[in-house]
């Protein structure tokens, strides 16, 4: 991310490890001093273009911006906007460009990255797309890791539940592969297999990955796991939501053997795949990844402003 | 028109050239009709039409022939016909000479003419702009959606050939 140029942020891929680590510096600096950065983007607005319904991301980017000094407009589903009416959202991009500063774009459909690319004339962030990428709650994700290991190189890490449908997996995965001797275990029912084309990026990258469906087969040797969501509203059969949504829950007794250093992450919102009583162990991490988006996305519109 | 000499036979099969027009050759076998239909050539097409199939061939042991008296290629025609013929010979045929000779490569990237396959890709929107993908294989054939990464490859792109 060079801060003098408009960039855009669509997935993960398109950083380099330099760019995580400088956009962490300011996250931790922030995190820190956040008052020392109550007025840096004074006089700056922050779009925020949700088509479709969020809490964490859409308030955090709120809080973020607010934060800052900054304002924020937008809307927040598809039904307040004219998207309704059939608006593409090439022409939702142009007319924004006008309105803010800088925005974040959620939307169900894949390769808005793209069109935003051929459109704005200002930066845009990914809020999440479809099941493509969710690039922001990577980079919080990998800032909760980098905080509590020191060092995201040489961690075992195994993710778990829905890596056919939830967008986060992607975008950790392609953060990952860019650190040395990272060991990622998939663990999924078949049908929530992770998708080939994320696959076939990881082999690209010559990463060391494994593909399962037991959970206890490599449990013990984590450093940490990244529990997702079933997500209903990926399935067009209700009957196969109900098979596969149970597959893997996650409650003290399953965590009895993990390592003492181990953490559990989750991107939340959690339905029942952790249950309430692995909050109180001194395992579970996913409150404060939520917490950590703030400083994270407060260092990317910084940098994607060039204010920093 | 074929020329093509079967030395165990000595048979030689000739059909009449075409004073303008395109003749494709080295067609995959058998794949000369959908060459046709690509380029919107049927029973109404009030020219010369030429099929051969299966012709005998040094390079490919058979190989289809088609020769259209009249027909100048677009540029999306060509696109197209490389995903359905790759490494046929388009020759463009002007005053009974072939003036122009290109063989049908598969590129690293084609744009419009291939749709993506994930419903939830924007360039299945009503957007202004065009599908895109990267060619990341050619045998067997696998395209990566530039918008939405996905991966096409097997029946699901040879429906759209």
């Amino acid at each position: 991310m060079k801060s003098n140029l408009i960039q855009h942020l669509f997935t993960t891929r398109k950083l380099s490890k330099q760019d995580i680590e400088n956009l962490f510096d300011l996250a931790k600096k922030i995190e820190n001093n956040p008052n020392d950065y109550s007025e840096f983007c004074k006089g700056r607005i922050l779009g925020n273009l949700f088509f479709e319904p969020s809490t964490r991301t859409r308030l955090s980017f709120e809080s973020a911006m607010l934060r800052l000094g900054g304002k924020i407009l937008g809307f927040t589903s598809s039904r307040d906007s004219s998207a309704t009416k059939g608006e593409s959202i090439a022409d939702t991009i142009r007319m924004v460009n006008h309105y803010a500063d800088i925005a974040v774009v959620r939307h169900y459909m894949e390769g808005v990255g793209e069109v935003a690319k051929q459109f704005a004339t200002i930066p845009i962030i990914s809020g999440g797309t479809g099941t493509q990428e969710h690039p922001t709650q990577a980079l919080l994700d990998l800032y909760t890791l980098e905080k509590e290991f020191g060092n995201i190189d040489g961690l075992n890490i195994g993710f778990l539940g829905d890596l056919k449908y939830g967008r986060t997996i992607p975008s950790l995965l392609y953060s990952l592969i860019k650190y040395d001797k990272v060991k990622i275990n998939l663990i999924s029912p078949k049908t929530l297999r992770i998708r080939s084309n994320v696959e076939n990026r990881l082999s690209d990258a010559k990463s060391d990955f494994i593909v399962t469906e037991n959970l206890h087969e490599v449990l013990e040797t984590l450093d940490a796991l990244y529990v997702t969501r079933i997500q209903k509203e990926r399935f067009l059969d209700p009957i196969d939501y109900e098979r596969l949504k149970n597959s893997y829950k996650i409650t003290p007794e399953t965590l009895q053997d993990v390592k003492d250093h181990f953490v559990i992450l989750h991107p939340l919102p959690r339905v029942d795949e952790i249950h309430y009583d692995v909050d109180k162990l001194k395992y579970s991490r996913y409150f404060e990844q939520a917490k950590n988006g703030v400083w994270v996305r407060m260092a990317l519109i910084l940098k994607l402003l060039g204010v920093e | 028109m074929v020329n093509e000499f079967s030395s165990s036979e000595e048979k030689i099969l000739t059909v009449a050239k075409i004073e303008n027009g395109t003749v494709i050759d080295r067609i995959p076998p058998g794949k000369s009709l959908r060459v046709l239909e690509v380029l919107g050539i049927d029973s109404n097409y009030p020219y010369v039409v030429a099929i051969a199939m299966r012709v005998p061939s040094v390079k490919m042991k058979v190989k289809d022939v088609v020769k259209i008296k009249g027909k100048a290629l677009t540029k999306k025609e060509i696109q197209t016909l490389t995903f359905i013929a790759p490494h046929s010979t388009v020759n463009i045929i002007k005053n009974f000479k072939v003036i122009n000779k290109t063989e049908l490569l598969i590129p690293k990237k084609v744009e419009e003419i291939i749709n993506c396959i994930n419903p939830n890709c924007v360039t299945n929107a009503h957007e202004p702009i065009v599908s895109s993908f990267d060619i990341l294989s050619e045998e067997p054939l696998v395209l990566r959606c530039v918008y939405c990464d996905r991966l096409l490859k097997g029946v699901s792109l040879q429906n759209q050939l």
